[in-house]
């Protein structure tokens, strides 16, 4: 059989880079970069190079599963859908369709998560659908969208290249969106000036121009004070602010309570610097804000989001190229799934479940009656298990690594009456689950991912699936049609038709039409080239809103039983949950083991080197891992990536939630170490 | 230019000089509207297919060939759609024998002008030309960068690097694409040398290793400044040591088939008696 090269897109983060696979005998045996692509130009990270690892591992599901005690036994597809029909339908009818919850995935395509959110909505007349994005971008869905009127980053990654001024805010593009970095440094080699704010050294901080290392959770201080030395300093764009939006008067009162020394006192540093970056910001002709989860996952993620659009509408940098706003996604298609409606208060496209004109619209569409009352979140769900939720149908997430206060978590999983996993390995979340479906990974079906400078861009179908495993779009559609609905599509494509008629913005969204570059939304019909940048010469909601970032301080603080500041996060070799690149031979051989980072004096001082053995314990829990003593975290404070199922990092975060967009404090918590001196101790 | 590619590349599937032909192809696309073909590398085995094979953009395709010629039975041959830089890499691959002499063909075109201009080449065109025109080499040590990179004291020129190379985020594309860079083991995944687990990767460990183990066989392709996400200027680093074999023992990497790389053969001739080679350097274990 002779090579075969088929282009796709990596499976990894939110920049969607170009992959070329290459197959022989049906297997994919390499990936390279694709030249032509529009955002990665013949670049990867170590993670896209190594895209094609995971595909033929041995612990692929293969065959759908059905728990029989502890273990599990292979049963027929026809058993399988039988069964997970005939279980939905019996709870839904005793305890009511709003017993049912179901996670959609920021993994699977947007065809896939709309028919996941149309099924769930349709079958049980509820709307607890939502998925991971509740856990990494829902404070900038939720800011955003108040303040503009669209949660998405507002230009594109190639405009980055062209900023004066490059802001970046709790972001380790160089570990978790290396491409993106690419586009920064890009510009940093054209004379822009980069500043990052995060309370680690991260590589980003290594190689900037400026590092404002505050304390951990103080974002909303710090934007304040730079704002209110802007508009001291009379650097503000009065015309902007008069022309485009409205609330100026409102922030600008509130800005009195953050003199730039209080700021400094309360950030832990400088005032001078909060100063210089905030002339440096304000005077450049065109800055850029890019920020990440050091955003985001706090109890005050949703008004940090507003902090930082603030600080953009008050020096009118956005609505025009290489400005704007840069809210990283995480998730290859974690965009998508929240535009084509995995929330629980939204239709496809952020269209309310809750206004009687676009319920109307949708029962109209679907042919069926829909709940009108807004669903749970992932967290709320969870925490539901077995009370209010009986049954869970999960699409390739992984709550049980990637939830806050993971042991209690998994306590709720366990009580479900009947609870449906969809993956592609045994996941830590399938072993909770009483039938296990066998999915199809990228490079196993066709479809689109809408990258996170909301890029819609087609996943081609590179080889079959392995053993009896089904396409996810597949599947739904069997289960759907079991449950009495019609899914009659065939081809994922006539399912974007469907959503192209129901979203205004995707309206001219079709396969045929993304081959080469893909389209960025909006793209009203089909013969719109798709938007670069959006708020040109008008917000999506008219005038951008000012709104006033309330500061609520992290929730724990370290104290004298729990010294220590505790963040979670990513490396650059690992993904996530860890089921696609633990499972990655060259990726799991850069980082085989859990880790957790310690600063130098705190680790002198109990003595631990680097390598030994420490267990970090909060409120919730404890883990035992290894030390990495480095100087990239503060004194006082430990970093540990959330990778690793044997050292769960989320057994130690707090579940406290940010009340507008529900996000956890995966960010900061207070905790305590110890040297573990013998090993069975540590068990 | 292009219809002689073709004609050429139909004429050895016909004749059955080889078994497939290793090049890009357009697919037109479905709409009508403008530029919205795809472009990707493709085996072409079948002579009606190359109506679709296109030579543009630049596109290296020697390791890809290596590959292929690896994992096919022993009597596939290939020809390859080769520039000049890559038909130096599919020589360097003969010479080192990663790939049979008799399994691979070349159909060699010449870059234009512009493109050599982009790659700094000083020798935009195969020895083996077939189709197109040679382009006029360029001398990358008139450009304004590589000069840049490459002039200043030993602290000026230290900083320069270790600020470059600090933003390694360790993707391995460099050595991934580099057409030449085909060691198994890789020293660069040997925990001896470059740690695991963080980035940036070592200047010393990982970069000089790298940029010395091609220092005679880099063929100035720049594929691995063009893979490096974060910009940095790799194929300066390359060519200067190109540049001294040149002066010195007039040699050049991948353009006589015959000649054998001084580094290798001209300094082991003339041995010096007194010097012993350390002796941990084979002892250490090399994981596979």
């Amino acid at each position: 059989m002779n090579d075969d090269f088929v282009r796709t897109i990596c499976p990894y983060c939110g920049t969607g880079c170009g992959l070329i696979m290459k197959v022989r005998n049906g297997k994919v045996v390499g990936t390279y970069p694709d030249r032509e692509h529009p955002v990665s130009h013949g670049t990867l990270c170590i993670k896209g190079w190594c895209a094609h690892e995971f595909i033929h591992h041995p612990d692929r599901l293969t065959s759908p599963l059905i728990r029989k005690g502890d273990s599990f036994e292979e049963i027929s597809w026809e058993e399988a859908i039988a069964l997970a029909a005939g279980r939905l339908t019996e709870i839904a009818r005793i305890h009511g369709g709003d017993a049912i919850g179901g996670l959609c995935s920021a993994k699977c395509t947007n065809e896939e998560n709309y028919l996941f959110q149309k099924l769930i909505r349709m079958a049980f007349k509820t709307n607890n659908v939502d998925h991971c994005a509740r856990l990494c971008h829902a404070p900038t869905a939720a800011g955003l969208a108040r303040t503009t009127g669209s949660g998405a980053m507002t230009n594109s990654i190639s405009d980055l290249a062209g900023a004066e001024c490059i802001l970046i805010i709790g972001s380790n593009a160089a570990e978790s969106h290396p491409v993106i970095m690419g586009e920064i440094y890009r510009a940093a080699d054209r004379g822009a000036t980069v500043i990052v704010i995060d309370p680690r050294e991260t590589a980003v901080a290594q190689n900037a121009h400026l590092h404002l290392r505050i304390n951990p959770g103080t974002d909303i201080p710090l934007l304040s004070g730079m704002m209110r030395h802007i508009v001291d300093t009379g650097l503000l764009n009065t015309r902007f602010i008069e022309e485009r939006t409205e609330g100026f008067p409102e922030l600008k009162t509130y800005l009195e309570s953050w003199p730039v020394e209080k700021v400094a006192a309360e950030c832990g540093i400088e005032g001078t610097l909060i100063k210089k970056v905030a002339e440096i910001y304000a005077k450049a002709k065109d800055a850029a804000i890019v920020y990440c989860m050091g955003i985001t996952q706090h109890a005050c993620g949703t008004a940090n989001v507003f902090a930082i659009s603030n600080l953009a509408l008050l020096c009118g940098h956005v609505g025009k190229e290489f400005s704007g706003i840069y809210p990283l996604r995480g998730q290859n298609n974690v965009q998508g799934s929240c535009d084509v409606g995995g929330l629980p208060n939204v239709y496809p496209g952020y269209q309310s479940v809750s206004d009687p004109k676009v319920q109307d619209k949708f029962q109209q569409a679907w042919g069926r009656e829909l709940s009108a009352k807004p669903g749970l979140t992932v967290t709320e769900m969870i925490g539901a298990a077995g009370k209010n939720i009986r049954a869970m149908y999960i699409m390739a997430e992984n709550p049980a690594i990637s939830d806050p206060d993971v042991n209690h978590a998994l306590e709720s999983l366990g009580k479900l009456d009947f609870l449906i996993v969809q993956d592609i390995f045994l996941t830590e979340t399938a072993r909770f689950a009483h039938l296990i479906l066998p999915a199809t990974c990228f490079a196993e079906k066709t479809g689109t991912y809408t990258n996170t400078e909301r890029r819609f861009q087609l996943l081609r179908k590179v080889i079959d699936p392995p053993g009896q495993a089904k396409g996810d779009f597949e599947i739904l559609c069997l289960l759907a049609n079991a449950l009495g609905l019609n899914f009659p599509y065939t081809h994922p494509g006539e399912v974007m038709e469907e959503i192209a008629l129901l979203v205004p913005a995707y309206g001219g969204i079709r396969f045929d039409r993304l081959e080469r570059a893909g389209l960025q939304w909006p793209c009203p019909d089909v013969h719109h080239p798709g938007t670069r940048f959006l708020h040109k010469d008008r917000f999506t909601r008219g005038r951008g809103l000012f709104i006033i970032p309330e500061y609520t301080p992290p929730c724990e603080r370290p104290d004298e039983d729990y010294p220590f500041y505790l963040g979670t996060g990513r490396m650059f070799a690992h993904y996530h949950t860890g089921t696609m690149t633990r499972r990655s031979p060259f990726l799991n051989r850069e980082q085989e083991e859990p880790y957790a980072e310690i600063h130098p004096d705190d680790a002198s001082r109990m003595a631990v080197k680097d390598g030994d053995r420490i267990r970090i314990t909060t409120r919730r829990g404890s883990i035992v891992t290894a030390a990495r003593v480095s100087s990239k975290v503060s004194r006082g404070c430990i970093f540990a990536p959330f990778h690793f199922t044997e050292a769960r990092a989320n057994i130690l975060t707090n579940p406290v939630l940010d009340p507008i967009s529900k996000i956890p404090e995966f960010k900061v918590c207070a905790a305590k170490m110890e040297k573990v001196t013998n090993e069975g101790e540590g068990r | 230019m292009l219809d002689t590619v073709k004609n050429i590349s139909r004429s050895i599937l016909r004749e059955r000089q080889a078994d497939g032909v290793l090049g890009l192809t357009r697919q037109k696309s479905t709409t009508l509207e403008e530029g919205m073909d795809i472009i990707q590398p493709h085996v072409f085995a079948d002579p009606g297919e190359l109506d679709d094979l296109v030579i543009e953009p630049k596109w290296l395709f020697a390791k890809l060939a290596m590959t292929i010629l690896r994992s096919s039975p022993e009597s596939y041959r290939l020809a390859v759609i080769c520039r000049g830089c890559d038909e130096r890499a599919v020589i360097e691959l003969i010479k080192r024998n990663q790939i049979e002499k008799d399994r691979i063909a070349t159909v060699g075109i010449a870059c234009s002008q512009e493109q050599a201009s982009v790659c700094l080449c000083q020798r935009p065109y195969p020895e083996k030309l077939d189709a197109g025109v040679a382009a006029e080499g360029v001398d990358p040590f008139q450009d304004g960068q590589i000069r840049e990179l490459l002039m200043g004291d030993d602290g000026t020129r230290m900083e320069k690097w270790a600020k470059l190379l600090k933003r390694c985020i360790k993707c391995y594309g460099c050595r991934n694409s580099c057409p030449i860079c085909v060691c198994i083991p890789c020293k660069l995944e040997d925990e001896v040398w470059v740690d695991t687990g963080s980035i940036p990767a070592g200047m010393i460990p990982y970069h000089l290793i790298r940029a010395f183990h091609l220092s005679d066989t880099c063929v100035a392709c720049g594929a691995c400044q063009e893979a490096c996400p974060v910009h940095i200027p790799l194929l300066a680093l390359q060519l200067s040591m190109r540049e001294i074999l040149r002066k010195n023992f007039g040699y050049e990497a991948g353009i006589d088939p015959e000649r054998k790389s001084p580094v290798l053969f001209d300094f082991s001739q003339e041995p010096s008696p007194e010097r012993e080679l350390p002796a941990w350097i084979d002892s250490l274990k090399a994981k596979i």
